[in-house]
């Protein structure tokens, strides 16, 4: 069997050594980042719903990494979780009602033109 | 377990990005499937593989059909030019979104988390299932909160019924008679 140099041994342990913590918690802060960007800029409800839903995903991620690696929480995390997508569930089929019924008094999505209740 | 996780994070960013800047909604309900898929693939990774298999079947599936449904009724779909899509905050959005995402990553990755080890998620299901149902030893407040978001599902089930029902009298109903 060849020499394997040290630095190549190196690497490839990296390469399938288990990530750290830090790394799901950054990934779950960027995803969170990247919606809430959509929700300020984008201009349509649904696209906004979409950005929002990605938000809630990351906080997820965050549950679910927490639960794995903390000795102490038990692993209850996940279940957490799973209470988060049942209200996200709800979030979303209420809020696609009350898009569509703004829809259909002034057949429009787009937010910046609902205005009526400004101030 | 690296090679696994850059791969998803790739995935999971790279579409959450495609959701926000791309010109067709539909682009974007497709995108944001693929970052579902991605964040499914970490709860793998995580010890979670039930969680995975509901985030594929109620995100993946329902979620998306649902936004999908919603896209049909409320607009064509075609590609549009960013400034119609865009409203003009999209550097201050950028702005204040890449100030949000390095704070929270500064403070989670800044934070002593003491011992960590991976590997003390429920990986069996029938652990998970005793922790969701309140059964096992220090998860007693799972029973109420299964209860709760069962009538929170019911009240929304009913609440989306009526606020998208269509008023009699107050729009065409074809074939349909009161």
């Amino acid at each position: 069997m060849p020499e394997i140099p040290t630095q190549v041994q190196q690497f490839l342990d990296a390469l399938v050594s288990v990530p750290p913590l830090e790394g799901y918690l950054v990934v779950g802060a960027i995803l969170f980042a990247i919606g809430t960007w959509g929700a300020l800029i984008r201009r349509n409800a649904v696209v906004i719903f979409m950005c929002v839903e990605l938000m809630i995903n990351g906080v997820n991620l965050t549950l679910v990494a927490f639960a794995d690696y903390l000795p102490n929480a038990g692993g209850l995390g996940v279940s957490y979780a799973v209470l988060v997508i049942a209200i996200a569930a709800a979030e979303i089929a209420v809020g696609l009602a009350i898009v569509l019924a703004v829809f259909r008094s002034r057949r429009t999505v787009n937010v910046d033109e609902v205005t009526s209740m400004r101030g | 377990m690296t090679v696994a996780f850059v791969f998803l994070a790739g995935m999971t960013l790279v579409s959450a990005l495609g959701v926000v800047l791309s010109r067709s909604v539909v682009h974007s309900a497709l995108f944001m499937s693929g970052s579902f898929l991605g964040i499914a693939g970490y709860f793998v990774m995580l010890n979670a593989p039930a969680l995975a298999a509901f985030q594929v079947l109620i995100y993946v599936g329902a979620v998306t059909v649902v936004i999908l449904f919603g896209i049909m009724f409320t607009q064509k779909p075609q590609v549009r030019r960013y400034r119609t899509i865009i409203n003009r905050q999209f550097w201050a959005g950028f702005l204040v979104a890449a100030g949000v995402g390095a704070f929270l990553a500064y403070v989670l990755s800044a934070e002593d988390w003491g011992g960590t080890e991976a590997g003390n998620g429920p990986r069996e299901v029938g652990a998970f299932g005793r922790d969701l149902l309140g059964v096992s030893q220090g998860a007693e407040i799972f029973t109420l909160l299964y209860e709760v978001a069962s009538v929170l599902l019911l009240v929304a089930v009913v609440a989306a019924i009526v606020v998208s029902r269509r008023k009699i009298g107050g729009g065409v109903d074809r074939g349909v008679r009161e």
